[in-house]
C-alpha cells in the first residue's frame, strides 16, 4: 500500500540546492535546529499513504493523546490527522496533554460518559475494559493487511479471560540500556555492560573512581516500575505466571531485591528515590549518570543540547541475568474507543489509516516509535543501521532491529491484565526494591509485603471475572 | 416621623410585580444567595454525597456502574499499611505546619505593620507565595530541591557547608521537612495578613498605656498584643491547618508520596489509589477520612469568628 514519492532524493537535493542558492551564505552560518531537519533527512521522509474508508464518514472526531517525548512527532501527527480529516470529510481535533495526566483524564471522561472519541496512552489500559468498545475488528483488519501482530503488543491490548481487545496496539518503544562509553572504557567495558553482574561491578568501580553513579530508579514513577520488572524477569521472577496467578513471593524475586540492594550500595545514591519520569533523562543529558534504562529520547535530546554527550552515549540490549535477558517495553501504545464515542466508525477508520502510516510515525519520532507488525516499516532496519538523524557512529541504533528478542510486555509471562495495570499504576514494585535498598526491611520482608498488596488487587479483579487464575 | 415615612414611600402609581419583589427583602435575599447556594451544592455537596456513595460501592475508574459493596472498600483501606502511614503523615504535616505558620505569620505581621520605605513593595512581594497557584510554585520548589541541580545545594557548597548533594527529596526525613517547608512558605503570607488586620485594630492608647506602665517588648507582646489578637491568630492557624490538611498538590508534585511512601498524605493517597490505581471506591473511602477533621476545624473557625464579633 505504500506510495512512493514523486521526486527522487536526487531531485529534491537539486531543487533544494537551486532554491537555496541565494541564501547560501546565511545557511552556511546556521546549524539545523535538529538533526532531522537537514536536507538528507528531509529527503527520506516517507510519503503518507491513504486508503479509502470502507464506509462513508462524516461528523467530527476528537482525539486525546499524550504530548510525545519527541516533539517533531506531534507536529507531523497534527498535520497528518488534519489532512486525513479533509480527505474523508471528518472534522478532526487533537488534544495533546502531559503524559502524567492522561489516565486521570480518561478516567474522568469514562465516568462522565462523555468526552473524546479516541484516547491514547503509553501503557496498557486494561483497567478501562468495561467502558470501552471491543477493537477486535480493527486488530483483525490490521492483521489481514500486514500479517500477525507482534505478541508484545497483542498481550498488551487483549484480555484472554474475556476475549476482548480492550485497546488497539499499533506500536511500541524499546527500553534499552544507555551508557557513557568514556566512563565504561576505563573499567574494561568499552561496549558497556552486557549482564547485571557487569553492571554491578563496572558501575561500582565507576562510582568509586570517577564519582559518577548509575541510574536505575526506585521511585514512585513509571520508569522505576519498568526497571524493576526488567530486573525481576532477568532473575526468573515475575508478578504473575502465564495463567495470571500471583507468583511474586519467590526465591527469584528475593534474589533480585538482594541484587538491587548491592547495586544501590555500590553504584547509586539516594537520588534514585526522588526521581520522576524525566529525571534519568535529565541526569544522562547533563552527563551525571553512567548508565540508565530508557528509550532513545534522552539521547535525542542530548543530540540537540549536548552533542558531546550524545556522541559518547551508546546502547546495550536488556542485561543478561541468572535466568534470561528481558526488558519491559518503554512505551506501549494503547488506543481506546470509549463506549460514549459519538463517532466510533471514524475512530476505527482513523486507527487503520494511522497504522498504514506507521513508517511516517517512526520517522517523525526519530526512530522512537516501533510498529506492531514486522515489515510495516520496511526502511526501519536501514534507518537504524544508518541513522538519518545524525548519530555518531551512524549505526549505534542498529541493535534495536532485534529488540523484540529481549523486550516483553507488562504482565510477562502472562497478559497485561487489569490487575497488572493497577499494580503498575501504584508504586508497589519500586517501593519493594527501595525499602530493602534503604535498609528499612529485609529483602524477604519487602517481597512479602509487596505480595500482600498484589494478592489483594488480583483477588479483587478475579472476583469481577476480568482476570483468570486462582484455580 | 410620619412625614419622613410618607416621603420615602414610592409614588402612588399602580405597583408592578417587579417593584414588589424589589421591595421585599426576604425573597430578594434568597435570590441573591441562590448563586452561592447552587455553587456550594453543585461543587461541594454533590461530590461529597457521591464520595459517600462510592465508598460503599465497587466503582472503578473503568467501570462506573454502581453496585453496593458494603464495607469492602473500608476493609481494604484498614488492611493497607500505607493508609495508616498517610494518616499519620497528614496529622504530623498539619500540626507542625500550623505551629510554624502562626509563629512566622506573627513575626511577618509585626514587620509589615512597621513604618519603613518601600513597605508596599515588600507587602506585595510577601504576598506572592500565597497568590501564586500551588502547583506552579511547587514546581519551582521541585527545581530548588532537585537532587542534582539544586541551587540550595550549590549555595551550601559555595560557602563550604556541603560536599556533594543533600538529596532533599530522596531521603525520608529531608523530604518530610521539604514538604512542611513548602506548606509554611506558601501559607505564612495568608496568616500574616490575617494577623496584621488584628494588630492594626488594636487601639494605639492601649499599647501606649502599657509602655507608660513600663512594659517591655516581650511583656507587651505576650500580655497585650497576643491576647487581643488571639481570635485572629486562631483563624490564621485554622486556615493554615485546613489548607495543609486538604492539599495534595505539594506532595504530589514534590515527591509523589515517596521515598517509600514516607511523605504520602490522605489526599495524595486517595488520588493514587482512586485514579492512578483505578479503585475509585477505595479512593473515596480514604478521602472521606478528611471529613471529620475538616468538620471540627470549620466549627472552631466559626466559633473563633463569633468570639471576634463579640469583641
Amino acid at each position: 500500500m505504500r506510495s512512493y514519492p514523486l521526486w527522487t532524493r536526487r531531485d529534491v537535493l537539486r531543487m533544494t540546492g537551486l532554491a537555496g542558492l541565494g541564501l547560501a551564505a546565511a545557511s552556511c552560518a546556521e546549524e539545523p535546529e535538529s538533526p532531522g531537519e537537514d536536507a538528507d533527512a528531509a529527503a527520506e521522509s516517507p510519503s503518507p499513504a491513504f486508503t479509502e474508508p470502507t464506509a462513508r464518514l462524516s461528523g467530527s472526531l476528537s482525539i486525546l493523546m499524550w504530548s510525545h517525548f519527541v516533539p517533531s512527532h506531534d507536529e507531523w501527527f497534527d498535520q497528518f490527522t488534519r489532512e486525513w480529516g479533509e480527505q474523508v470529510g471528518v472534522n478532526v481535533t487533537v488534544d495533546h496533554i502531559d503524559v502524567a495526566g492522561v489516565p486521570a483524564r480518561i478516567a474522568a471522561e469514562l465516568s462522565a460518559g462523555q468526552g473524546h472519541d479516541l484516547m491514547q496512552y503509553i501503557a496498557p489500559l486494561a483497567q478501562f475494559e468495561p467502558s470501552v468498545l471491543d477493537l477486535a475488528d480493527v486488530t483483525e483488519e490490521a492483521n489481514n493487511r500486514y500479517g500477525e501482530q507482534l505478541e508484545i503488543c497483542r498481550k498488551s491490548s487483549f484480555n484472554p479471560t474475556t476475549g476482548k481487545f480492550y485497546a488497539f496496539g499499533p506500536g511500541w518503544v524499546p527500553d534499552p540500556g544507555n551508557f557513557r562509553r568514556s566512563m565504561w572504557e576505563p573499567v574494561g567495558l568499552t561496549d558497556g555492560p552486557r549482564t547485571w553482574d557487569e553492571l554491578l561491578e563496572g558501575g561500582s568501580e565507576i562510582m568509586a573512581t570517577q564519582g559518577v553513579q548509575l541510574g536505575i530508579g526506585m521511585s514512585q514513577e513509571i520508569d522505576s516500575n519498568m526497571a524493576g520488572r526488567a530486573l525481576m524477569w532477568s532473575f526468573g521472577a515475575s508478578i504473575q505466571d502465564e495463567n495470571e496467578n500471583v507468583v511474586l513471593n519467590s526465591p527469584e524475586t528475593v534474589a533480585a531485591v538482594e541484587y538491587m540492594v548491592r547495586l544501590f550500595q555500590g553504584a547509586m545514591t539516594d537520588e534514585v528515590f526522588s526521581w520522576n519520569a524525566a529525571s534519568n533523562n535529565q541526569g544522562m543529558v547533563a552527563g551525571k549518570l553512567s548508565y540508565i534504562l530508557n528509550s532513545i529520547s534522552a539521547y535525542r535530546t542530548s543530540q540537540e543540547t549536548n552533542p558531546d554527550i550524545a556522541n559518547d552515549t551508546l546502547f546495550v540490549p536488556a542485561l543478561e541475568g541468572p535466568e534470561t535477558a528481558l526488558a519491559a517495553q518503554h512505551v506501549m501504545y494503547n488506543w481506546l474507543v470509549p463506549q460514549h464515542a459519538t463517532n466510533p466508525d471514524a475512530a476505527k477508520e482513523f486507527l487503520l489509516h494511522y497504522t498504514a502510516n506507521l513508517e511516517s510515525a517512526a520517522y517523525h519520532s526519530k526512530l522512537y516509535d516501533f510498529p506492531a507488525w514486522d515489515g510495516l516499516v520496511p526502511n526501519l532496519k536501514a534507518w537504524l543501521e544508518d541513522d538519518p538523524f545524525g548519530s555518531q557512529p551512524a549505526d549505534k541504533l542498529a541493535f534495536l532491529a532485534d529488540s523484540t528478542d529481549w523486550a516483553t510486555n507488562i504482565g510477562h509471562p502472562g497478559p497485561a491484565n487489569t490487575a497488572e495495570g493497577e499494580v503498575f499504576g501504584l508504586p508497589i514494585i519500586p517501593n519493594m526494591f527501595a525499602r530493602a535498598a534503604r535498609g528499612e526491611v529485609t529483602p524477604d520482608q519487602a517481597v512479602a509485603d509487596a505480595t500482600a498488596e498484589v494478592d489483594a488487587i488480583f483477588a479483587k479483579w478475579r472476583a469481577r471475572g476480568l482476570i483468570g487464575g486462582g484455580g | 416621623m410620619t412625614q419622613a415615612t410618607t416621603a420615602t414611600r414610592p409614588p402612588a402609581t399602580p405597583a408592578t410585580g417587579r417593584r414588589r419583589l424589589a421591595d421585599r427583602e426576604g425573597p430578594l435575599a434568597s435570590l441573591f444567595l441562590l448563586p452561592a447556594v447552587v455553587y456550594v451544592v453543585a461543587l461541594v455537596g454533590v461530590p461529597f454525597v457521591l464520595a459517600i456513595g462510592f465508598a460503599f460501592s465497587d466503582v472503578t475508574a473503568g467501570d462506573p456502574s454502581y453496585d453496593w459493596a458494603g464495607l469492602d472498600a473500608y476493609r481494604r483501606v484498614f488492611d493497607d499499611p500505607v493508609f495508616w502511614q498517610a494518616l499519620r503523615n497528614t496529622l504530623v504535616f498539619t500540626g507542625v505546619s500550623m505551629v510554624l505558620i502562626v509563629v512566622f505569620g506573627k513575626v511577618l505581621a509585626n514587620i509589615l505593620i512597621a513604618d519603613f520605605r518601600g513597605k508596599w513593595l515588600v507587602r506585595f512581594l510577601v504576598l506572592l507565595p500565597w497568590t501564586t497557584p500551588v502547583a506552579l510554585s511547587t514546581v519551582s520548589w521541585l527545581w530548588l530541591l532537585d537532587s542534582i541541580f539544586s541551587p540550595i545545594d550549590w549555595l551550601l557548597r559555595q560557602v563550604g557547608l556541603l560536599e556533594g548533594n543533600m538529596y532533599w527529596l530522596g531521603r525520608p526525613s529531608l523530604a518530610t521537612a521539604s514538604v512542611i517547608a513548602v506548606h509554611v512558605w506558601r501559607l505564612v503570607p495568608l496568616a500574616a495578613v490575617i494577623i496584621m488586620a488584628g494588630l492594626i485594630a488594636i487601639p494605639r492608647d492601649i499599647d501606649e498605656a502599657a509602655r507608660v506602665d513600663g512594659a517591655g517588648f516581650w511583656r507587651r507582646m505576650f500580655e497585650v498584643t497576643i491576647p487581643l489578637t488571639m481570635p485572629l491568630i486562631a483563624v490564621a492557624a485554622l486556615f493554615g491547618a485546613i489548607f495543609t490538611f486538604t492539599d495534595m498538590a505539594v506532595v504530589y508534585v514534590l515527591t509523589r508520596g515517596g521515598p517509600t511512601n514516607s511523605t504520602q498524605v490522605l489526599a495524595s493517597w486517595a488520588f493514587v489509589r482512586g485514579i492512578e490505581g483505578g479503585d475509585v471506591a477505595q479512593g473515596a473511602a480514604i478521602a472521606l477520612f478528611l471529613f471529620p477533621l475538616l468538620l471540627a476545624a470549620a466549627v472552631l473557625i466559626l466559633r473563633a469568628v463569633r468570639r471576634m464579633q463579640v469583641m
